[in-house]
């Protein structure tokens, strides 16, 4: 790093933030650099840095004069690009309220010498109640064992599996006994019945004793079925897995796991969930897993946010690395930046109409904030603004392609959900109705497989008055799986 | 307030899709518009559908009606811009913008969705919804879920029946 890096970034913090921040920031940084930790020369020189940078910005007085010396704050941080596109260039003063799409892209600014990515410190949390029997089990035993295989040095995986209580079958060390550790996987029998906590429990502790900060913190959940009640207990973990920088994955296996309750889950950590609908796939779905989590350039990245006055984030999407609904609260954790797949987040902003008149509506601000483990200032941060200029008049808008293309997938994905919420309500028509619809602009597409599930679905609302599980959740993952780049016509 | 040309719900401004039916509010088509470059892992075969090479014929200001060639009948369309074409069947929840059940759409192997006709911008198309026989314009097939465009006069075989469009200016 040079000479010049700015006190900010060398404590990972923006130029607005609070004495508090600066205190916790500065005290995170000294206890990771101090010369009694043994580490590298260049962290003593950098713990002198950090020194004298908390000298001048927990001072008000030095501070306010330090700050007068730096140039205007950059919106790009070092490591990583912002690029942000509007469905519109601007705004018109209407007396209703009005709409507009922002697709913010991070990428990752490394060359070709990229330091290499993170160890794993992973955690397979399965399920092995008795409706997991036969196949799925075997091919989970058998993507397991694989996945010892794979493992690289300093990769730590443990494995814990789970009924109505949870055991840890491989413990998290380094453990290079291979053959012992492959039998101890094949041992594993079928039995009792679901409590996710109890295995997402184990599975924590697992992971905090080799919690390293340079480390891919991850579990990986895999379940067939519904957890009853204790769905309350996983949600407090998953948030403070998030805290600790422990990503959740989800992997539904089948037709009767609770796909709400797993979603809600993992997107409280930034993860992803995926549904596996039959056990054939269980593997390569896991193997990619795996190979994205390998991938990670930066991870745990955040966007704390304020929105604009008179402004609702009515929808936040990530299209990629991995597609998923994100709760529309601040902060959304919007999961890791992998090295050759930039992360996309699409969201839709409805505006109400302004009180006098100003010029330029601000729909968001904030930060988006990353760690990059390989970086000796793990914590990176870019300030984010979201403003369109208000216009009495404005002339035929052509949004651009790439926003046209995620919304035509992305308006399916939620014709689906008010589908869904069609029947909670009660309102079995209209289901059927807007299926029904869903499936014309499915063949549109040319999905003509998940336009018939549509057309089957439909006609289940109307004579049942209810989805199938099946169908319900290959219409769900089948949409979103449509705004993920690269997708393949789905298979009958 | 915008109203949705295929299923008049209201929607918000600048919204770009219609929440209720999923029609695209905008004028063009998300596939027409070149790729993103930044994207490289875009390599979707069935987003190559090019914007036709003929200068087509339709400006805007007239109606179209089908003319269905056996029964003689002339069939307005009319308030929207999309109508699939296709046939009701018993105990089938599927509901086409046109029913063609009167015309003898079974006998004649006209699917349930058989196609879409559009109205875009100056611009009439006909998309095959990957029916069973399949959709003719003027004698020759056309390829499922791509767009073809339609001149005045047009004869298309939905299977084998026989349908021309007609453009008509609009008296309204």
């Amino acid at each position: 790093m040079s000479k010049k890096t700015d006190y900010y970034t060398l404590l990972g913090l923006s130029r607005n933030a609070s004495p508090e921040e600066i205190r916790k920031a500065y005290f995170s940084a000294a206890r990771r650099l101090h010369p009694d930790k043994g580490g590298p020369p260049q962290d003593t020189e950098r713990f002198l840095e950090v020194q004298e940078a908390y000298k001048v910005l927990s001072n008000p007085q030095k501070r306010a004069q330090y700050n007068a010396t730096l140039p205007p704050e950059k919106t790009e941080s070092e490591f990583v690009k912002q690029k942000v596109l509007y469905s519109r260039q601007g705004m018109t003063r209407l007396k209703e309220p009005q709409l507009v799409y922002a697709l913010i892209e991070y990428s990752t600014a490394i060359d070709s010498n990229a330091p290499p990515a993170p160890p794993l410190n992973l955690c397979l949390v399965l399920d092995r109640s008795t409706s997991m029997q036969g196949k799925n089990m075997d091919v989970v035993k058998a993507t397991a064992i694989q996945l010892l295989h794979r493992l690289r040095q300093g990769d730590t995986l443990s494995v814990v599996a789970f009924s109505d209580r949870a055991e840890t079958l491989i413990p998290a060390t380094n453990n290079v006994e291979l053959k012992k550790l492959e039998a101890r996987i094949q041992m594993l029998q079928t039995s009792g019945g679901t409590e996710i906590f109890q295995g997402l429990e184990t599975g924590y502790r697992e992971i905090r004793h080799d919690l390293k900060k340079s480390h891919v913190n991850h579990i990986i959940l895999l379940t067939d079925g519904r957890t009853y009640g204790d769905e309350e207990k996983c949600l407090e973990l998953a948030k403070d897995a998030a805290k600790d920088g422990i990503g959740i994955s989800g992997l539904g296996i089948g037709a009767e796991w609770n796909d709400d309750f797993l979603d809600k889950l993992v997107s409280l950590t930034g993860g992803s969930s995926l549904y596996v609908s039959r056990p054939q796939d269980i593997q390569h779905i896991l193997i990619e897993k795996f190979n994205n989590l390998w991938q990670v350039y930066a991870k745990e990245s955040t966007l704390e946010f304020k929105l604009g006055e008179g402004v609702d984030l009515r929808y936040a999407f990530r299209l990629q690395p991995e597609v998923g609904l994100l709760p529309v609260e601040s902060p959304l954790r919007l999961g890791p930046i992998l090295k050759d797949v930039n992360l996309k987040i699409l969201m839709e902003f409805m505006v109400q109409p302004p009180s006098g008149q100003t010029e330029d509506v601000c729909l968001l601000e904030g930060e988006f904030k990353v760690s990059i483990s390989s970086q000796p200032i793990p914590v990176h941060s870019v300030a984010v603004r979201l403003s369109r200029p208000m216009a009495d008049s404005t002339g035929l808008q052509t949004p651009p392609g790439e926003i046209l293309q995620a919304l035509s997938h992305l308006s399916l994905y939620r014709l689906q959900e008010q589908a869904r919420r069609d029947v909670i309500d009660g309102k079995y028509a209209q289901a059927s109705r807007r299926l029904q619809r869903l499936a014309t602009r499915l063949l549109e597409q040319g999905q003509r497989g998940l336009a018939r599930t549509a057309l089957v679905e439909a006609e289940h609302i109307q004579r049942k008055k209810k989805f199938t599980q099946e169908g319900e959740k290959h219409i769900k993952y089948g949409t979103r799986a449509l705004l993920s780049p690269g997708q393949e016509e789905d298979k009958p | 307030m915008i109203i949705c040309p295929s299923c008049h719900h209201k929607e918000i401004p600048g919204a770009l899709f219609c929440s209720q039916c999923g029609a695209q509010l905008v004028l063009i088509s998300p596939f027409d518009l070149p790729k993103d470059p930044m994207n490289k892992n875009v390599s979707n075969p069935k987003q190559n559908i090019s914007s036709s090479p003929i200068p087509p014929a339709w400006t805007g200001d007239v109606r179209i009606s089908l003319h269905l060639v056996e029964s003689g009948q002339i069939l307005p369309l009319a308030d929207r811009t999309e109508f699939s074409l296709g046939r009701v069947a018993e105990g089938q929840p599927i509901m086409p913008d046109v029913d063609l059940t009167p015309f003898k759409a079974y006998e004649n192997g006209v699917s349930r969705l058989h196609a879409l006709l559009r109205l875009a911008e100056k611009e009439v198309v006909i998309i095959d919804l990957g029916s069973s026989n399949g959709t003719y314009v003027n004698g020759s097939r056309i390829a499922p879920n791509v767009k073809h465009p339609l001149r005045h006069g047009d004869m298309i075989l939905l299977g084998k029946l026989k349908i021309q469009i007609l453009f008509s200016p609009d008296y309204e």
